[in-house]
C-alpha cells in the first residue's frame, strides 16, 4: 500500500469520527422513529392490542375507508387556503418592511411586532380568536351594537373559515419573513434603472419584483402548507365537526380507538404525500431562484 | 448653443449639513459634462435630482426650457448608467436591453420588428451579440457595465446620465471602457453628464468638468482651464499634483509678482497677477510636472529644498521635497530625467513664471478671476 493510499484511509477514519455525532443523532432522532411509524403501519389490532405483521390492509384503507381520505383531502384544502391566505397577507408586509421602511429603527419596530406574537402560546393565540368570533365574543357584540344584525351569529365559530382564519393569524409571520427576506436582496438601484427606463410602478411590480420574490413566496407557501395541514390545535378549538383535520383523526386513532396501525398508516400516507410535494415546490422555488 | 438640461440653485437636504447647496449650471446639447468630487463631494446627488431619483429640496431642473423638477423619472427623457449597473438579473442580457423598449411598445410607440433591429445593433455596438441569452451572473463586470450601458442607449434617449459607471471595474478595464465611452460619445452625438472621483477619467472624457465639494460648485470650466487655471486652492489641489503654497506679494512689475513664500524661498509668477498687490498674503499654485530641478550650487536660479521621499512611478518620477528653512513641503514630478536625485540631496527648484499662477488671496476667495 503506498503512503497515499494510507494517508487518505486515515482521513477517512478522521471524517468518520467527525460525523458520527451528527449521524447518530439522525439516526435515534429520524430513522428510529420513522422505522417505527412504518413498522406499526404494517401491523393489525386485535381488540385494542398490537399485533405485528406484515400486511398493507391498513394503507389500502386510508385511501378506501370514508372518512379517511376526505379528511386528508379537507386538510389539504384548509391548509392550501391558509397559506393563499397567509401570502395574500404577509405580501404587502414583506414589501413595506423591504422597501419603504427606511430607518434601521422602524424596521426593527415592524419585525419585532412580526415576531412578538411567538412569544405567547399557540394554545393562547388560538382562544383569543374564540373570544372574538364567539356568540358573546367581540365580533358579535359589535356588529349587535351597529345594529347589523339582531341576535348573535354561530356563522363565525366552528367551522372551516373559522379555523383557515386562525392558521392565517398564526403562520403569517412564517411567509412574511420568507417573502422579506427575498424582497431584502433587490437592490434600489434596479427599480431605480426600472423606473428611469420608463417603467410604472405596476410594470416594475409585475417585471421585476414579483418574479424576483417568488421562490420566497413558494418558501412561505410550503411552510405555512405543511404546517395548517398537520395542524390540531385550531380544529381541536375554534373548528367544529365539519372542520375535523387528519391530525385530530390520527390523535382519536391512537387515544381513543387504539388503532396505532391504521394512525400509523394515515402518518406514512401524509408524510409520502407531503414530501412529494415539498420536492415538487422546491424544485419550482430552485427553478425561480435568480442570482445576483 | 441651447442648453439641454439647466440646474438652478438645486439643494438637497438630508438632515445634517446640506449634501447639495445652490449648485447651478447648464448643459449644452451634444457635450460631455463630468461632474468631479470626492465622495460626500453632492455629485451623485446632483445627477440623482437630473435623473428625478431624488427631489430637490429647492432649486430646479430644466429639461430644453421646460421645469421638469417635478416630472417622475419613469417620464424623463434621460437614461441612467448606474455604478452597480443595476442589471435585471432575472432577465437575459437580450431581454435587460429590451426592457425600455419592451415598455413602449405597450404604449405603441415601437414595433417588434424595431425592438429586434435595435436590441441587435446596440449588442454589436458594445460587443457583445454572442452573449445575448446569457443572465447578469454569467458575465464578468465589464461586460455587465456594456449591458447597462446598452440598455441605456438602446431608448436612444437625448441624455445619458452616469453614476461612476466605471468604478467598480480593475483598472485595465477601466481603460478600455474609458476609449469605448468617448468613442460612443462622439458617434452618437448625445449629451452625456458623466460623475466620477477619478479627476483623470474626468478630464480625459470631457468637454467640460464641473468640480464639486462639500455640496459647493467650485468650478465649471473645459479640462485645459480647470487644470492650468483653476479659480481655488480647492479646485487646484483637487485636480492633478498641484502645490498650493501660501505667500507674500513682494515686488511687482512688467505683468511678474514676486511672490516669497515661506524660508525666504522667493517664485515668480506671471499667471493672474492683477489679483494681488505688493504686500499682499497670496496663494500660488506651482504644477508639480511644472518645476525644474537641479543639483543646487551656488548661483543657480530658485530655491533650495532637500529630496524627503522618492517615489519611482514608471514613466516619471515623484520627489517629496522640504524647502530649506521651513516647513514648506512640494511635490515635483520628473518626467524626463533630471538626475535621478536621491533621498537627502539638496536641489535647487525654480518654475517657469508662466506656469506659476496666483490662485488668490489668503485665506482663498472663491471668487472667479
Amino acid at each position: 500500500m503506498s503512503d497515499a493510499t494510507l494517508a487518505m484511509g486515515r482521513d477517512r477514519r478522521q471524517l468518520l469520527l467527525w460525523l458520527a455525532p451528527p449521524l447518530l443523532w439522525f439516526a435515534v432522532f429520524m430513522v428510529v422513529p420513522y422505522g417505527m411509524l412504518f413498522y406499526y403501519s404494517l401491523g393489525s389490532t386485535d381488540y385494542m392490542t398490537f399485533k405485528p405483521g406484515f400486511s398493507l390492509v391498513n394503507l389500502a384503507r386510508v385511501f378506501q375507508t370514508e372518512p379517511y381520505l376526505s379528511v386528508l383531502i379537507k386538510s389539504a384544502r384548509i391548509g392550501a387556503l391558509t397559506a393563499i391566505g397567509a401570502t395574500i397577507l404577509a405580501y404587502p408586509v414583506a414589501f413595506c418592511l423591504a422597501f419603504h421602511t427606511r430607518s434601521a429603527r422602524s424596521k426593527f419596530i415592524i419585525y419585532l411586532l412580526v415576531i412578538v406574537p411567538w412569544w405567547a402560546a399557540y394554545l393562547v393565540k388560538a382562544y383569543a380568536w374564540k373570544t372574538i368570533l364567539g356568540t358573546s365574543g367581540i365580533l358579535n357584540a359589535v356588529l349587535l351594537n351597529l345594529h347589523v344584525i339582531s341576535e348573535p351569529m354561530t356563522l363565525f365559530l366552528y367551522n372551516q373559515f373559522s379555523v383557515v382564519l386562525t392558521l392565517v393569524y398564526i403562520f403569517t409571520p412564517f411567509s412574511i419573513l420568507s417573502i422579506y427576506a427575498q424582497l431584502d436582496r433587490i437592490p434600489t438601484s434596479m427599480l431605480e434603472a426600472s423606473s428611469n427606463l420608463g417603467a410604472t410602478t405596476f410594470e416594475t411590480l409585475t417585471r421585476l419584483v414579483i418574479p424576483l420574490s417568488l421562490p420566497g413566496v413558494v418558501a412561505g407557501g410550503i411552510i405555512t402548507f405543511a404546517l395548517a395541514t398537520g395542524d390540531f390545535i385550531a380544529p381541536a378549538l375554534v373548528g367544529g365537526p365539519d372542520a375535523l383535520m387528519i391530525s385530530n383523526v390520527v390523535i382519536n386513532l391512537l387515544g381513543v380507538a387504539f388503532d396505532w396501525p391504521m394512525a400509523a398508516s394515515i402518518g406514512i400516507v401524509v408524510i409520502g404525500i407531503g414530501t412529494a410535494l415539498i420536492s415538487v415546490a422546491q424544485y419550482l422555488e430552485h427553478r425561480a431562484q435568480v442570482r445576483y | 448653443m441651447t442648453a439641454i438640461i439647466e440646474a438652478r440653485q438645486l439643494q438637497k437636504h438630508y438632515g445634517g449639513p446640506l449634501a447639495v447647496r445652490d449648485v447651478s449650471f447648464s448643459v449644452t446639447e451634444g457635450e460631455f459634462l463630468s461632474l468631479l468630487g470626492a465622495s460626500g463631494s453632492g455629485k451623485t446627488t446632483t445627477l440623482r435630482m437630473i435623473a428625478g431619483l431624488e427631489t430637490p429640496t429647492a432649486g430646479s431642473v430644466l429639461f430644453r426650457g421646460q421645469d421638469i423638477t417635478h416630472v417622475p423619472a419613469a417620464q424623463r427623457d434621460m437614461r441612467m448608467v448606474f455604478q452597480d449597473f443595476a442589471l435585471f438579473p432575472n432577465l437575459t442580457v437580450w431581454n435587460n436591453v429590451a426592457f425600455g423598449l419592451r415598455l413602449k411598445i405597450n404604449r405603441g410607440r415601437v414595433t417588434h420588428e424595431e425592438i429586434k433591429t435595435r436590441v441587435g445593433r446596440y449588442l454589436e455596438t458594445v460587443m457583445l451579440s454572442g452573449h445575448a441569452q446569457k443572465l447578469p451572473h454569467q458575465l464578468s463586470g465589464g461586460q455587465r457595465q456594456r449591458v447597462s450601458l446598452a440598455r441605456a442607449l438602446v431608448t436612444d434617449p437625448p441624455v445619458v446620465l452616469f453614476d461612476e459607471p466605471l468604478g467598480s471595474l480593475d483598472a485595465s478595464m477601466r481603460k478600455s471602457m474609458q476609449l469605448e465611452l468617448k468613442r460612443l460619445h462622439r458617434e452618437l452625438r448625445k449629451t452625456f453628464i458623466y460623475v466620477t472621483h477619478d479627476q483623470e477619467e474626468a478630464m480625459g472624457l470631457s468637454d467640460r468638468v464641473a468640480v464639486l465639494q462639500d455640496g459647493c460648485l467650485l468650478q465649471i470650466a473645459p479640462p485645459n482651464d480647470i487644470y492650468f487655471r483653476p479659480n481655488s486652492a480647492e479646485v487646484a489641489r483637487f485636480v492633478g499634483a498641484a502645490n498650493v503654497l501660501e505667500g507674500i506679494v513682494e515686488s511687482k512689475g512688467d505683468g511678474v509678482a514676486v511672490v516669497r513664500l515661506a524660508g525666504n524661498a522667493r517664485v515668480e509668477a506671471r499667471d493672474n497677477t492683477a489679483l494681488a498687490a505688493v504686500g499682499d498674503s497670496v496663494t500660488v499654485m506651482l504644477r508639480a510636472e511644472q518645476l525644474r530641478l537641479s543639483p543646487a550650487a551656488p548661483g543657480t536660479d530658485g530655491f533650495v529644498a532637500r529630496v524627503t521621499e522618492r517615489l519611482f512611478l514608471g514613466e516619471k518620477v515623484r520627489y517629496e521635497l522640504c524647502v530649506h528653512g521651513s516647513n514648506t513641503r512640494l511635490s515635483a514630478l520628473d518626467t524626463g530625467d533630471q538626475g535621478g536625485f536621491q533621498l537627502g540631496d539638496d536641489l535647487s527648484v525654480s518654475a517657469d513664471p508662466r506656469h506659476v499662477r496666483i490662485i488668490g488671496q489668503s485665506p482663498p476667495q472663491r471668487s472667479a478671476p
